[in-house]
Formats: C-alpha cells, sequence, structure tokens
C-alpha cells in the first residue's frame, strides 16, 4: 500500500489509458465503487418541461442540428466504449515468457554464452552448445506459439456473436423525423419509437399508446412492461416512464427524449461495471501455478547447488554452466504446459459438442471445483415463456401441462364449463400466430401479442383446436381492450349458432374485478348464482394460484339478451352502452413462466454433487419462491422463516433464524444488509433465493459467496447478469436468449440455455481436474531419471548416461501422446456424488504426488534406466567398477587410446558411439518404464484391472511412444542428426524388470490404500 | 504501508510456524513419528532398490565373458595414437631449448621402458615372424596364461633411446612412436602380408615433411604379435611400435602430419573419427 495517495486525484482525470500502474488502479477502483450504486436518474421525477430545459430541447421541434452536433461532440457516439482488449503482441508474450518458459530462456542463452566462451577460447569449438541453444529456442517458442494459437482460436468464437447489423433510430430534430444511425443519437432528442424497435437510448416518455418494452434483460422480469408519461416510482428502473437503452418496444408506440446516451446509459453503466471488473484468476491457472512454482524451486535449488558443487569440486566454470544448462533441462517438463493446454482444449471440444462453449480455456475446469452456483430465473431455470399451468373452474383446480414437449398429465376437458372458458380466452384475446408457421408444433410458433395473451392461444390452440376457427365462426362485434383503470378486457362476438342472433360478451381480467362484474358462476356448464360460499371457494383459488407465484385472470360471459340488443346493435366502445355486469363468472386461469423439465433433475445432481445453487432474480419472491420450489433449489419440506411464521401462526420476528434452511431475500432488505449479515445469510442457509436484485447487487451477493471461500458460478443472459457473470469464477451466459454484453462477459455460453448442462460441466471439469493430477503424475515421474545422470556424471565422474537432446525428445517426443492420452481417461467412481475440491486443500499438484513420482516410481525408472546405462557399457568392455573417475580421460578427446576392462584401447569417438548408445538406451528404458507409469497413472485408487484399457488414445499413445523410439533409435542419419544409435535387441529388455515391478508396486499401494481407506498409505501417497 | 508490514509478519509467522510448530509438535509439517514413519518407509524402499538394483547388475554382469566382450562392433577400425604425446596432439619443440623436448624424452623413456630387452627376454617368447601366434583355448579348458612374442627396443634402432639418448630431437630429428589400438582377437593382416603405418604430410604440408625414416623396417606391424588375447589371458602383451623419424622436416613451421596404418583386412576408418586407422598431429620444431 506504498502509492501516493495524494497522486490518485491528479491520476484520476488523466486519460492515459495505456498507464497501468497501481495508482491508476485505486482512480479505477473508486470509479469502481461508483458504479456499484444504484442508479443516479433524476429525470423521471421532473415534469417533462423541466426535463426539456435541461436539454435545451423542445418537446415539438426537437432539438435543432446545431446543438445535436454540439452536444455529439461534448458526449460522443451513442455507444457503448468495447472493453479494453490485450493487444495480441502482449498475449503472445505472456505465452513466451510464462510458465517454464523463463527457465528454459536462461537454459538457452547460457547455452549461447557457453558456445561463445568456447568459440572464443578454442579454435574448433563443438557446436554441441549452439545447436542446444537453437533447440531450446525452439521449443520456447514452438510452445508459446502452440498455446498463443489454442488460445486465440478460443476466443475467436467470440467475435461471432457480434452483431455487426447498425441500429437506427427516429429522432425528431428542427421539427422534422428523420431516421439517423443510433450512434448519432444525442442527449435531449426527441425520439420515437414502436413495436420491435429496440430503444436507441435511455429515454424520458413523454407520450405513449399501448406501449410495452421487454425489460427481462435488464430486470429480468419476464413480463413487458408498459410504459406511460406518468412517473410511477422513485427508482427509475421500476418507473413507467423511462425506457432503457438496448431494451426492446415490443408493442404500442412511444415519444420521448433522450435522457442519456452511450456509456452514461443504464446499460451502459452495467457494461463499463462489468468490463472495469478484475477478475481474478480461474482456479486451474493458479493450480498451474503453484505446480510451476514447486517445480521451478527444485529446478532452481538443484542447479545453483551443482554449479555450486561443480565449482567446489575443481571444474572450470564453463563445465559447471553446462552442468547447470543440462539440470535446467532435465528439470522443466517442457511439454508439460503444452500437454495441459491440449488437455483442456480436448475437454473443451467435448464440452461444446454438448452445448457448453467455453470461451476461456482454463474455465473448462472451473465448474469442476464450483462450490456455489448463482443461477438466474429467467431463461436459465425457466422456459422464459408464460404458459398457463392451472385453472380454476367447477370450484376444482385443474393442472395444465407445462413442460415442453407436452409430455405432463392432462385435466378432464370434457367439461362445458371447461369449453365456456377455452372460448372466452379465445376470443377475449388479440394474440395471433405469425403467418406461415403451421408446420412448427404450436409451442415453438412465433405469436404477436403480449405474453399472457400469447400463453392463453397456445394453451386453447393445444387443448381445443384452432383457434383462429372459433373466431372466424364468432365473428367480433366489438371490443374493449384492456388498460389499467379498468383492469379488464372485453369483447363482443355473434355466436357460432347462426340461428342465434343473440351476441355473445366474454372479458377478462384482474380477478376480483372480474369478479365484482358477476353475479352468477358456472358450475358443470349450469348457472348457479354467485353465494358466499362460491365467492369463499373463488378466494381460496385464487389465494392459492398467486401463492404459487403465478398470474392470475378471471373469466366471464354472457349471452346478451336478443330483446335488448337486437342483430345489428351498435356496440359504442367508448361509451359503454351496454351491460358490463351481473355477467357469469366461468373460471380462472394462471399463467407462469414454468421452469424447463430438466431443470429439477440437473439441481438435484448439483446437490448431490455438494454445490450449493442459490437463485439470483430480478423477478418478485413470490414467483421466484414458487419457481424455486418448482425446481428443487428450495427443496421439499423446507421452509423459509415465513414459512414457520405462518405455521405457527407466530410474528415473523419470533422465528430463530437457524430453523429455516431456506431463505428468501428480497432486493430491498439486501440493500441495508451489513457485510457480516450478508455473510451470514450465505453461510447459515443452505437454500436461498434472492428475489428483485438488481445488476449490482448481484454482484455483491457473487462477491459475498467468494469470501466466503466458495468458487462462484454465475448463469445468467440479460445485461443485468453481466456484471456478476464477470466477478464470478466462471460467468455462464445463455446462447440463445443471452444479450451480447452477458456473452462478452461470461467465460462459458450453453448453446441450449439449459442448466441441466452445467452439470454436465460440472462432470467434465472434475474429470479434467482429476486427468490432469495423472498427466502431471505421469509427465513428473520421467524428471527423476532424467536429473540424475547428470548428478552422478558431476558426482561420481562416469560418462553422461543421458544428454540433453535425449531429454528433450522424452520430454516433447515419446511423454506427449501418453500424457494427453490420460486426458481421455474415465472417471474411476461417480465423480458427481462427492464435494466440490477445496481450493486451499486439494490442490493440483501436491507433496504427495511429487513424493509418488520423485521419490518413489521415478527412482524405480532411474535404476532402470541405469542398469541399461551399465549393461551398454559392461557389454562394450567398460565394468561398473571401472567406471567410476574415468570421465576426464573419457570425455578428453587428445586421449585416443583408453584403455577398458579388458585391456582393449579406444579412442575418443569409438567411446562416444558408446556413449551416445548409452544415451539412446536410457532414453528407450525411460520409454519402458513409462509404459508401466502410464498404466499406474491411469488410475488413482483403482486397481487397472477393474478401470480396465479402454482408453483407446492410451493405447494407441503407447504404440505411438515405443515407435517414436524406435524410429529415433534405428532411422539412419539419427547418428548425425540427434547422435541416437541404433540398440542391440536385448538392450531394450534391460529396464522391463523395473517397468514391472513400477506396474506391481503401485497396484500393491493402490491394493492397501483401498484396503484401508484413510490408512498411512493413503496419508502419504493418496494424490 | 502498516498493512504489507502486517502481512510481511504474519506470512513470516506462517513459515515460521510451518518450520516448527510448538502447539503441534511438527517439524515442518509433521510430527516426529509422521517423519519416522516416512523416513523409515524411505529406508526401507530404496535398500529394497538398492537390492534389486544389485541383483539384477549382478545377473547382468553373470552373463559377461571374463575374456572378451560381448560386443566390439565399435572397434571395428583399431585407433591409432603416438607417442610422446602433450596436452594437446602436438609435438613442438626448439632444437636449441632443452628444455622444450625434456619433457618428450622422459615421456619416452617412461613409454618404452617395459620394452627393454632384457626384460622383453625374460618374460615373453620369441615367436616366428610374420605369422599369426595363434594360442586356442581347448573347448572350456582355458589356455593360461597366453604367452606374448618379444617386442625389444633395440627393433626401434635410431628411435630406441639407446644409442641416441635425444631420439634425434636434439638434432631436429624426432622420432615420433605410433602404436595401433588393442582390440582382443583383431587379425590386422592376411596371407602372411603384416600392416604397416605409412605417414605423410596434410594439405599444403606436403613439400615441408622431408624424407621420413620407419623403423622397424617398412614400418610393419608384425602378425606375429596378433591376435590379442586381453589383458585378463595376456598378462605379458607387448604392444608393437613403429617409430617415425622426421629425417630434415623444415623448420619453424608447422608441419601437420598425417599416418595411416595399411592392412588388408583392417577397415577403413569412419570420416569422423580422426583416430580410427589414422592419427594427426602437428610437428613443429624452431632452431632457436
Amino acid at each position: 500500500m506504498g502509492y501516493g495517495r495524494s497522486d490518485s486525484y491528479r491520476v484520476a482525470t488523466t486519460q492515459d489509458k495505456d498507464d497501468r500502474s497501481p495508482k491508476k488502479k485505486k482512480g479505477g477502483t473508486k470509479d469502481m465503487d461508483d458504479l456499484k450504486k444504484e442508479v443516479p436518474i433524476t429525470e423521471h421525477k421532473m415534469s417533462i418541461e423541466e426535463v426539456c430545459r435541461k436539454f435545451q430541447t423542445d418537446i415539438v421541434q426537437g432539438l435543432t442540428n446545431a446543438k445535436a452536433a454540439e452536444f455529439l461532440i461534448r458526449d460522443g457516439p451513442n455507444a457503448l466504449t468495447p472493453p479494453p482488449t490485450t493487444p495480441e503482441w502482449v498475449k503472445f508474450c505472456r505465452q513466451l515468457f510464462g510458465g517454464f518458459s523463463v527457465l528454459l530462456w536462461i537454459g538457452a542463452i547460457l547455452c549461447f554464452l557457453a558456445y561463445a566462451i568456447q568459440a572464443a577460447t578454442e579454435d574448433d569449438p563443438a557446436g554441441d552448445n549452439l545447436y542446444l541453444g537453437i533447440v531450446l529456442t525452439a521449443v520456447v517458442i514452438i510452445t508459446g506459439c502452440f498455446s498463443y494459437f489454442q488460445e486465440a482460436k478460443s476466443s475467436k468464437i467470440m467475435e461471432s456473436f457480434k452483431n455487426m447489423v447498425p441500429q437506427q433510430a427516429l429522432v425528431i430534430r428542427e421539427g422534422e423525423k428523420v431516421q439517423i444511425n443510433a450512434e448519432e443519437v444525442v442527449a435531449g432528442d426527441m425520439i420515437e419509437v414502436k413495436g420491435g424497435d429496440r430503444i436507441p437510448a435511455d429515454i424520458r416518455v413523454v407520450s405513449a399508446h399501448g406501449c410495452k418494452v421487454d425489460n427481462s434483460s435488464l430486470t429480468g422480469e419476464s413480463e413487458p412492461q408498459s410504459r406511460s408519461p406518468d412517473c410511477t416510482h422513485d427508482n427509475p428502473l421500476e418507473t413507467r416512464n423511462v425506457a432503457f437503452f438496448s431494451t426492446n418496444c415490443v408493442e404500442g408506440t412511444a415519444r420521448g427524449i433522450v435522457i442519456c446516451t452511450g456509456d452514461r446509459t443504464v446499460m451502459g453503466r452495467i457494461a463499463t461495471l462489468t468490463s472495469g471488473l478484475e477478475t481474478g484468476k480461474t482456479p486451474i491457472a493458479k493450480e498451474i501455478e503453484h505446480f510451476i512454482h514447486i517445480i521451478t524451486g527444485v529446478a532452481v535449488f538443484l542447479g545453483i547447488t551443482f554449479f555450486i558443487l561443480a565449482i567446489v569440486l575443481g571444474y572450470t566454470w564453463l563445465e559447471a554452466v553446462i552442468f547447470l544448462i543440462g539440470i535446467i533441462v532435465a528439470n522443466v517438463p517442457e511439454g508439460l504446459l503444452a500437454t495441459v493446454t491440449v488437455c483442456l482444449t480436448l475437454t473443451a471440444k467435448r464440452m461444446a459438442k454438448k452445448n457448453c462453449l467455453v470461451k476461456n480455456l482454463e474455465a473448462v475446469e472451473t465448474l469442476g471445483s464450483t462450490s456455489t452456483i448463482c443461477s438466474d430465473k429467467t431463461g436459465t431455470l425457466t422456459q422464459n415463456r408464460m404458459t398457463v399451468a392451472h385453472m380454476w373452474f367447477d370450484n376444482q383446480i385443474h393442472e395444465a401441462d407445462t413442460t415442453e414437449d407436452q409430455s405432463g398429465a392432462s385435466f378432464d376437458k370434457s367439461s362445458v364449463t371447461w369449453l365456456s372458458l377455452a372460448r372466452i380466452a379465445g376470443l377475449c384475446n388479440r394474440a395471433q400466430f405469425k403467418a406461415g408457421q403451421d408446420a412448427l408444433p404450436i409451442l415453438k410458433r412465433d405469436v404477436a401479442g403480449d405474453a399472457s395473451e400469447s400463453a392463453l392461444l397456445k394453451c386453447i390452440e393445444l387443448s381445443c383446436g384452432s383457434v383462429r376457427l372459433t373466431r372466424d365462426k364468432n365473428k367480433k362485434v366489438a371490443e374493449i381492450p384492456f388498460n389499467s383503470t379498468n383492469k379488464y378486457q372485453l369483447s363482443v362476438h355473434e355466436t357460432e349458432d347462426p340461428n342465434d342472433n343473440r351476441y355473445l360478451l366474454v372479458m377478462k381480467g384482474a380477478p376480483e374485478r372480474i369478479l365484482d362484474r358477476c353475479s352468477t358462476i358456472m358450475i358443470q356448464g349450469k348457472d348457479q348464482p354467485m353465494d358466499e360460499e362460491l365467492k369463499e371457494a373463488f378466494q381460496n383459488a385464487y389465494m392459492e394460484l398467486g401463492g404459487l407465484g403465478e398470474r392470475v385472470l378471471g373469466f366471464c360471459h354472457m349471452l346478451l339478451p336478443e330483446d335488448q340488443y337486437p342483430k345489428g346493435f351498435a356496440f359504442d366502445t367508448e361509451d359503454v352502452n351496454f351491460q358490463t355486469d351481473n355477467l357469469c363468472f366461468v373460471g380462472l386461469m394462471s399463467m407462469i413462466d414454468p421452469p424447463r423439465a430438466a431443470v429439477p433433475d440437473a439441481v438435484g445432481k448439483c446437490r448431490s454433487a455438494g454445490i450449493k445453487v442459490i437463485m439470483v432474480t430480478g423477478d418478485h419472491p413470490i414467483t421466484a419462491k414458487a419457481i424455486a420450489k418448482g425446481v428443487g433449489i428450495i427443496s421439499e419440506g423446507n421452509e423459509t422463516v415465513e414459512d414457520i411464521a405462518a405455521r405457527l401462526n407466530i410474528p415473523v420476528s419470533q422465528v430463530n433464524p437457524r430453523d429455516a434452511k431456506a431463505c428468501v431475500i428480497h432486493g430491498t432488505d439486501l440493500k441495508d444488509l451489513s457485510q457480516d449479515q450478508m455473510d451470514d445469510i450465505l453461510r447459515n442457509h443452505t437454500e436461498i433465493v434472492f428475489a428483485r436484485t438488481s445488476p449490482q447487487q448481484k454482484l455483491i451477493i457473487v462477491e459475498g459467496c467468494q469470501r466466503l471461500g466458495a468458487i462462484v458460478a454465475v448463469t445468467g443472459d440479460g445485461v443485468n447478469d453481466s456484471p456478476a457473470l464477470k466477478k464470478a469464477d466462471i460467468g455462464v451466459a445463455m446462447g440463445i436468449s443471452g444479450s451480447d454484453v452477458s456473452k462478452q462477459a461470461a467465460d462459458m455460453i450453453l448453446l441450449d440455455d439449459n442448466f441441466a448442462s452445467i452439470v454436465t460441466g460440472v462432470e467434465e471439469g472434475r474429470l479434467i481436474f482429476d486427468n490432469l493430477k495423472k498427466s502431471i503424475a505421469y509427465t513428473l515421474t520421467s524428471n527423476i531419471p532424467e536429473i540424475t545422470p547428470f548428478l552422478f556424471f558431476i558426482i561420481v565422474n562416469i560418462p553422461l548416461p543421458l544428454g540433453t537432446i535425449t531429454i528433450l525428445c522424452i520430454d516433447l517426443g515419446t511423454d506427449m501422446v501418453p500424457a494427453i492420452s490420460l486426458a481421455y481417461e474415465m472417471a474411476e467412481s461417480d465423480i458427481m456424488k462427492r464435494q466440490p475440491r477445496n481450493p486451499f486443500r486439494d490442490k493440483l499438484v501436491n507433496e504427495r504426488l511429487i513424493s509418488i513420482a520423485y521419490g518413489q516410481i521415478g527412482m524405480i525408472q532411474a535404476l532402470g534406466g541405469f542398469f541399461s546405462y551399465f549393461v551398454i557399457l559392461a557389454e562394450n568392455g567398460f565394468l561398473p567398477s571401472f567406471l567410476v573417475g574415468i570421465r576426464l580421460n573419457w570425455d578428453d578427446r587428445a586421449v585416443n587410446d583408453l584403455e577398458d576392462s579388458y585391456g582393449q584401447q579406444w579412442t575418443y569417438e569409438q567411446r562416444k558411439i558408446v556413449e551416445f548408445t548409452c544415451h539412446t538406451a536410457f532414453f528407450v528404458s525411460i520409454v519402458v518404464v513409462q509404459w508401466a507409469d502410464v498404466i499406474i497413472c491411469k488410475t488413482r485408487r483403482n486397481s487397472v484391472f477393474q478401470q480396465g484399457m479402454k482408453n483407446k488414445i492410451l493405447i494407441f499413445g503407447l504404440f505411438e511412444e515405443t515407435a517414436l523410439a524406435a524410429f529415433l533409435s534405428y532411422c539412419p542419419g539419427m547418428d548425425v542428426a540427434l547422435r541416437m544409435y541404433p540398440l542391440k535387441p536385448t538392450w531394450w529388455f534391460c529396464a522391463f524388470p523395473y517397468s514391472f515391478l513400477i506396474f506391481v508396486y503401485d497396484e500393491v499401494r493402490k491394493l492397501l490404500l483401498r484396503r484401508n481407506p484413510g490408512g498411512w498409505v493413503e496419508r502419504e501417497t493418496y494424490y | 504501508m502498516s498493512g504489507t508490514k502486517d502481512e510481511d509478519r504474519k506470512a513470516s509467522s506462517e513459515w515460521r510456524e510451518f518450520f516448527w510448530n510448538p502447539r503441534t509438535h511438527e517439524l515442518m509439517g509433521r510430527t516426529a513419528s509422521s517423519w519416522g514413519l516416512i523416513l523409515l518407509f524411505y529406508l526401507v524402499f530404496y535398500l529394497f532398490l538398492a537390492g534389486m538394483f544389485v541383483l539384477t547388475m549382478y545377473i547382468m554382469l553373470l552373463t559377461l565373458d571374463d575374456y572378451k566382450p560381448t560386443w566390439q562392433d565399435r572397434l571395428a577400425t583399431p585407433g591409432m595414437m603416438i607417442r610422446p604425446k602433450g596436452d594437446q596432439l602436438e609435438i613442438s619443440f626448439s632444437v636449441s631449448d632443452t628444455e622444450s623436448w625434456d619433457g618428450f624424452i622422459q615421456n619416452l623413456n617412461t613409454f618404452l621402458s617395459p620394452y627393454n630387452d632384457s626384460y622383453q627376454v625374460q618374460t615373453n617368447d620369441n615367436c616366428p615372424p610374420d605369422q599369426y601366434f595363434i594360442q586356442e583355448d581347448s573347448g572350456e579348458v582355458r589356455n593360461n596364461p597366453k604367452r606374448s612374442c618379444q617386442f625389444n627396443r633395440t627393433m626401434l634402432e635410431d628411435c630406441s633411446g639407446i644409442s641416441d639418448r635425444f631420439y634425434g630431437y636434439n638434432r631436429g630429428q624426432p622420432c615420433v612412436l605410433i602404436k595401433l589400438n588393442r582390440v582382443i582377437g583383431m587379425l590386422p593382416g592376411k596371407d602372411g602380408q603384416s600392416p604397416y603405418v605409412t605417414c605423410g604430410a596434410k594439405r599444403e604440408d606436403s613439400d615441408k615433411i622431408g624424407p621420413l625414416a620407419y623403423f622397424p623396417p617398412n614400418g610393419t606391424f608384425n602378425l606375429m604379435y596378433y591376435p590379442y588375447y586381453g589383458k585378463k589371458a595376456q598378462v605379458n602383451y607387448t604392444q608393437p611400435l613403429v617409430a617415425v623419424k622426421f629425417l630434415n622436416a623444415s623448420l619453424n613451421t608447422d608441419i601437420n602430419v598425417e599416418c595411416k596404418i595399411n592392412s588388408n583386412t583392417l577397415a577403413e576408418g569412419s570420416e569422423r573419427d580422426k583416430f580410427a586407422g589414422r592419427v594427426s598431429f602437428k610437428l613443429r620444431i624452431n632452431d632457436k
């Protein structure tokens, strides 16, 4: 916290965008806090004149062109500033210098340095070091490019989502309506919107005709909201006279004054908040970093120790540097990061097939470690379309089928009352199917009209056949559309029977209003007088349906007496000249945006996987709670504080909040909660629903969960979700219904908008975490047989058993495919039954993995390698006892008559060929022991015999590495290119006993592990 | 500011706690018994591994022959070497500066001491020349120790260091001894023709090298010294030598000399190996 406090103000005003100093961040934090506060719009409380005055505009003439141009220059274009992107070269450099690359760069530089020294001091310097330096540089650059392109590929996915169509807006300037590009709209412009338009800026509505806007992407409310010039609420988000940038006008027309443009709009503020959020590293990135630290630490420690040791033992500086290079090369698993990238890519591909599109590769694993999912309701848990859920007629509640595929139960459709109800719902309904969709199933068809009327239309169409036919038979004579004062809608129709000249009046609306206008009620097709008992039944039904979070509509009808209303009667809808009371009540229909069919199951799976599912929605608490109960977020039998209070008939304040496992929290309450209270709620309730939350509050909820150490996944589709999506460890956006902003902020996109896909994601994420462990255990093991040759070379002065080039052949050649193949390994047990991993305790690479890989299996491997080394030297005449201390003469180019154990004499080149043959044999031995290693790494607990060898890629990998080893050994020209020599067939078998030992040893270990759960073996060796 | 310090202190105390936790008596995150168990495990495990390694090594050594290595394919062309030999293969001296060649003389004297006639006569046989001295084992019964043929120092004549104890170095006519690397069972010639050494100058030095004299005559390695039976069977084997005397090499200039073995059985060495079947060295004689 050393940065100067006094500087922050100055910096906050400077516009240097590239300045990424901590000071700037401080200024940024302040802005962020500001953005996290609620929207500061006040125009909705002003009168229209005041607003006009504020923006120097005229309600009829609009802005003058000059003013508009001036404002445009002052405020900039009406567009969202795209989030700052990291330049490509920075990303590339990050790949080039991140991870192990630094160590390898050091190795390469040391190589060049050593070569330079040699070139300066010797006449005929050996090219080995130059060669190795070039190879190392190439390795770093190639793996860097590889990771870069992998990353670039996944980020390219995003570009396909960008909406390139320029928006148009109709503005009034200097009294004329002009169509201009939406970007040129400025504050103060008078604009007109009509049904179907996207609102080009935040506007204060001046006049409206049946205007409804879809705010779902901003607030999460699934129903269109009507707009009017009156201020209905202090909160700008809830008042009727403000329409927001990038929401859609569903129907009607409106005219308004632009009050905010671009980034200053509500949507813009959310987008800015989103892009400004600092997201932490993904859990897997942290794990990989942790692991790189361990390996680098070991490499640096060993390197420096042996450098000093070499100097102390009297080696020259140059030799010591060459040892250092060797140790670095042997220690760094060069191919591992590429392997990890490939494994993640493979999983990402597999997930994409299952409709989870991963934008950021590292996010693949995040779902697996997720311990809390904050899910939006609308569109994610629900189908995002109103559907008739219940009906009440004949004094009975009937349940309608709300499933997407109409597989649910149906109700008795034979009742006359139902037919009447269906007729009313069909006739007193302005919604209609758009043309040309006859081939589609009814539920998939597009409807022109508002959500609840569409729901009714579809429901009737499904159960009673074509509504259009009914409407054709019953010609509409008059109609009063719904308005907020009447709270009903009525229409008058001719009857179906051509002989019956009566008119049929049908009406629907708010149930209590409808009831007031009724004197009779239809029961089993018969009119009965409405008595108190039936009224009470109505009330109960209404309450019950309302309690389910459903929107309830009442329906009634009346056959108008022919004597009063003869054929041709002129119905006047303005000045109602006909009977609108003493009608006959038929029934209630209630609608809800029903949960998706797969969601309850998915929530259940998340539960059993130890993941807490929290619902966070902008919708009303009752609806939210109903859906939460429907999908199992509030499980059966669990009560909220309010439920307990209602059951025990005591005030809410007397209930011990600890008794309630579930709770529903209203956004306005959330506002008043302190951080401690918030933590308390998140900690003590297992089933939580947040309703009426603002985007900022969603963010606070996510931060609260993260503060408690949870890894949080957020799902959402709206713009209102995007700050939370960004802040979450993994943001999951919806591919179909999701807004662009949310997709931009998310790490993963569910292409089918189905919450159930998340379960797949969790499963894949957990699997890849396990498999990465295996992959890393496999790769790290071969480090020991790579390092030990150097150590023995330095300490006991034997000829070098394994060269740096051969080490690279292992790390980048033979080890790669088997390591990758482990990513295809099946889960050992039901990974969806265990708790999510604890990021503080369950590390990707822990000391047990290192102990197994380095201390045990690696040691056996090293022995296998050394054994074949000794075999080859002994069979060529250099017995093991003879080798110790031979190095000085062995590596002396001038000694060309070095004597072996049998008295034969060897030239430098002759014995070097034997040495390189040893390198090749050591390399082949590592391949052989790695066969066993990959097989034991298939499982961490189970026996291979339980797991089976079903992983075809792994079997391919075994053959591939063997073929590659044989190729490197036997291909002509390899002696010159890589200094690898053909092996006698028997030398391939030297490491077999060790390979077998590895297999047996690990099977025994795993047997003990299974026999004594929690025992010493598990504590010390279960990685 | 204070926050960072606190964090530092916290981190360091965490570290200290990790190193030695007085509450749980844990050293580096483990209690004494936990350390004991894991160390015991590793001790037993490594002892077992060592045992296994020793066992496999023992089995491997059992498969080896005591007298002849399993593979000799890398020694198809025997190497050649010169004496005297400095750090580099370079013989550079001043005729007038005794110190500059004194080292070479010492080197040659030491090298040739086992070739003294008295010693050779005492230990080795006088074999019939120009034919291999073959001493077969009869089945399982080893015909050991095998005898070796005499190579008397006097056979080197002017380069024996007997008549001229400075090997010509004091007169600018240095002797260089050339030897062929020992390879068990190698038969370097057929039809009674012994392999012989020829020396010549490399590149543009051909006019500087002057006339050469070879001892024994023609620079041959007589066939009677072959085959070699290995140091265990043929303890007193004496490696034959060829001496090359530079009679009138140019002074004050580097001469790159290459000597080659000429044989009708030995394969030509590979291009990469500069010492298989040949040997190169640099000769420089200064007059002051």
